[in-house]
């Protein structure tokens, strides 16, 4: 529009497009939602199956959970080709630390080791919310946040993705008893974890499009991972 | 005069700041107006939606033959499925040049599979998996192939469907539609599949024709002429170009 | 950054069994900087009917003054008090008025219906686009927490006590997690026979 600073009349109903300047955008957002919860000596993570663009919806069963190890769990949402990309490299790098040092990560190496390679794309980012979980080295369920450059932070509870802002304060006063008068509340179990995440999906479901189809959840214990699915709204 | 200038945008209070009626613009967040090179791309002669679905024991891919040049329906005989092993189908949609330059590269690991002459041939989620990463780093030096491909097949006697598109997003279903297909000719399939999760070869070839007929006349860039391959377990067949029969008897009450 | 954010602020109102509640935050700043931790922004139209407009402060205050003043005309010629129903057409149609350069707020009305005391709530965008659901709205910069709070804590027909701790949590747990609203919030509950005040103490940070 700038070249058109000439005095010609510009009749918008008569322009033809000629040579368009299609600028190409290498992200796309594809939604999800991931929500995680630890306690004590358990860490439960959920993340919906929707993967979509704009309104139409690629597919209604996408899992984006991906187990590192037998004790950590990421789980991804945003861009769904740098999800692919990213959880590649990091199975590599998991691969390639256990045939050199004979053990399996850490879930803490594999936060750090996540941050890492985060922000070696730092001027070209994969365009994630990650979510880590998993049980660190006393077996107390932990968990890590991440943004797209790889600032890391660990914390109990967590909400990300497409409805990461509706549902991190629901967490607050439910997991974490924000706002609550009282003092003596008790420990998030196990079962209340996976009912509370449930009840937040049904909720992000209807407000969020991006969010809905069914949620995928593993809840990891010393005694290994067990997996469930949840169906939620469709439309 | 209307010289051009968009006069309904109201411009920033102050240099960098907010404008009315602007939504959520943080500063030093603006992903346009970089002063590096940039090799942009933009599709030219162009092919519309890929239709696919699996069935019991194999996969049906289908697309019109049109590669169209803008809105002009330049060139008539462009066939975009292809037959890539006898494990293998492929369907592209998006840039016909792209699509050409592609099928070049696989062709050619073809040949260098034939030649090493260990009996070996690729399998379906080896080529969708090679496809994503050749997407992926073409999409990461900003020089992508404007693309979106199905790839179908026969995974050990298991029926697989996967698509990859230009920036390598890629995922399986059991029915996958591109371009305006997305809209108008999967949510038929959807509910088909809904209704009868493991139709027949035949049912899904009636579904497919099915598709490709309401494509015809709702999607301004199709063509009534269309390719269908199908992979079972006989192997691979590509047919076509096959014909939908017009019929505008109700236009005339269309206003 | 939208000019709608540029002030901040929190809002929600919800029905009740009876009853309706509106509430919102308190703070007043220009961008990340607070100015003031005591601002009106939701406003006493009638017995029965509250109206707050999150938005661009200025137009927060020229808007209700505006409607003031039209409400009040309306009362003198009819001789008789304004429905909340008649007072959403009234903003609205007042915002669309201004729609190619509109007033930066996005209203909230809240209140009984005359005669039935119906609850009835309403929201609207910054050029009118009214919106009555049955069950609750939210408006400012912290609308989708506001929306995740809403959707889970909210149950049909809440009594008055109820309704006030389901509002009041709903509202400080969102714009907790919003960096420009909070600093204190103000909850209205409204009654057939009675309007109950309550000023919440929240964290200020």
């Amino acid at each position: 529009m700038a070249m058109m600073n000439d005095s010609r009349p510009h009749y918008p109903d008569y322009s033809t497009a000629g040579a368009v300047q299609h600028s190409f955008n290498p992200y796309a957002d594809n939604g999800g939602s991931v929500v995680a919860i630890a306690g004590d000596d358990f860490a439960v993570i959920g993340a919906d199956t929707r993967l979509s663009t704009g309104f139409a919806i690629y597919t209604r069963n996408q899992k984006k959970l991906f187990k590192l190890t037998d004790k950590t769990i990421l789980g991804c949402a945003g861009c769904w080709c740098d999800t692919l990309t990213l959880t590649r490299i990091l199975n590599a790098r998991m691969q390639m630390y256990e045939q050199e040092h004979n053990k399996t990560m850490s879930t803490t190496a594999c936060s750090q080791m996540l941050s890492t390679m985060l922000y070696y794309k730092r001027f070209f980012p994969y365009y994630i919310s990650n979510v880590l979980v998993g049980l660190d080295t006393e077996g107390k369920g932990c968990v890590y946040s991440y943004d797209p450059i790889g600032h890391c932070e660990r914390s109990t509870y967590r909400a990300g993705g497409s409805a990461g802002a509706l549902l991190q304060p629901l967490l607050d006063n439910q997991v974490g008893f924000k706002n609550m008068q009282g003092d003596a509340f008790e420990k998030v179990t196990k079962e209340r974890a996976i009912a509370i995440l449930k009840d937040v999906f049904i909720s992000a479901a209807e407000r969020d499009i991006y969010t809905g189809d069914s949620i995928v959840i593993n809840l990891i214990t010393k005694d290994g991972i067990t997996e469930e699915t949840f169906p939620l709204r469709k439309d | 005069m209307y010289n051009g200038v968009d006069q309904f945008t109201a411009k920033p209070f102050w240099h960098n700041g907010p404008a009315p009626g602007a939504i959520y613009n943080f500063p030093g967040t603006k992903t346009h107006g970089t002063n590096g090179s940039q090799r942009s791309q933009t599709p030219i002669t162009t092919a519309t939606s890929i239709v696919a679905m699996k069935f019991n024991g194999g996969v049906i891919i289908a697309g019109d033959i049109l590669g169209s040049y803008g809105s002009l329906a330049r060139f008539r005989n462009c066939p975009r499925v292809l037959k890539v092993n006898d494990n293998i189908i492929l369907g592209a949609g998006g840039d016909y040049g792209d699509y050409q330059y592609v099928k070049d590269v696989i062709e050619q690991k073809i040949v260098d599979e034939e030649c090493l002459d260990d009996g070996f041939k690729i399998k379906p989620k080896s080529m969708y998996c090679w496809l994503t990463r050749v997407m992926y780093n073409r999409r990461s030096k900003f020089d992508p192939f404007w693309n979106t491909f199905v790839v179908g097949g026969l995974q050990d006697g298991v029926p697989f469907l996967g698509s990859v598109d230009k920036l390598g997003t890629a995922f399986e279903d059991n029915a996958i539609c591109t371009g305006y297909g997305a809209y108008m000719a999967l949510p038929i399939l959807r509910s088909a599949l809904e209704a009868n999760p493991s139709p027949t070869e035949e049912e899904a070839r009636a579904l497919i024709h099915k598709c490709m007929e309401v494509l015809f006349y709702r999607d301004a860039r199709s063509f009534p002429k269309y390719q269908v391959a199908v992979i079972n377990k006989d192997g691979t067949d590509i047919q076509g170009p096959l014909e939908i029969q017009q019929n505008w008897n109700l236009a005339h009450m269309i206003n | 950054m939208s000019i709608l954010s540029y002030n901040g602020g929190a809002m929600v109102a919800m029905k009740g069994d009876q009853c309706v509640a509106i509430a919102t935050d308190k703070r007043f700043g220009i961008q990340a900087q607070t100015i003031s931790l005591d601002f009106k922004k939701v406003f006493d139209m009638g017995p029965h009917l509250f109206v707050g407009l999150p938005g661009l402060a200025t137009d927060t205050q020229t808007v209700m003054e505006k409607l003031r003043f039209r409400k009040n005309l309306y009362e003198l010629k009819e001789n008789r008090k304004m429905s909340p129903k008649v007072f959403s057409s009234m903003v609205s149609n007042m915002l669309y008025e201004k729609r190619f350069g509109p007033f930066f707020v996005e209203p909230i009305i809240a209140g009984l219906e005359p005669k039935t005391f119906e609850p009835y709530v309403c929201n609207m965008d910054l050029i009118g686009c009214p919106n009555e659901p049955e069950d609750f709205v939210v408006g400012g910069t912290a609308s989708a927490q506001l929306y995740g709070m809403c959707e889970a804590l909210w149950v049909p027909k809440l009594k008055p006590d109820e309704l006030f701790e389901t509002i009041s949590q709903a509202l400080i747990n969102a714009f907790d997690r919003d960096a420009i609203s909070g600093w204190g919030a103000t909850v209205y509950i409204i009654e057939k026979d009675k309007v109950t005040v309550r000023e919440l103490k929240t964290r200020m940070d």
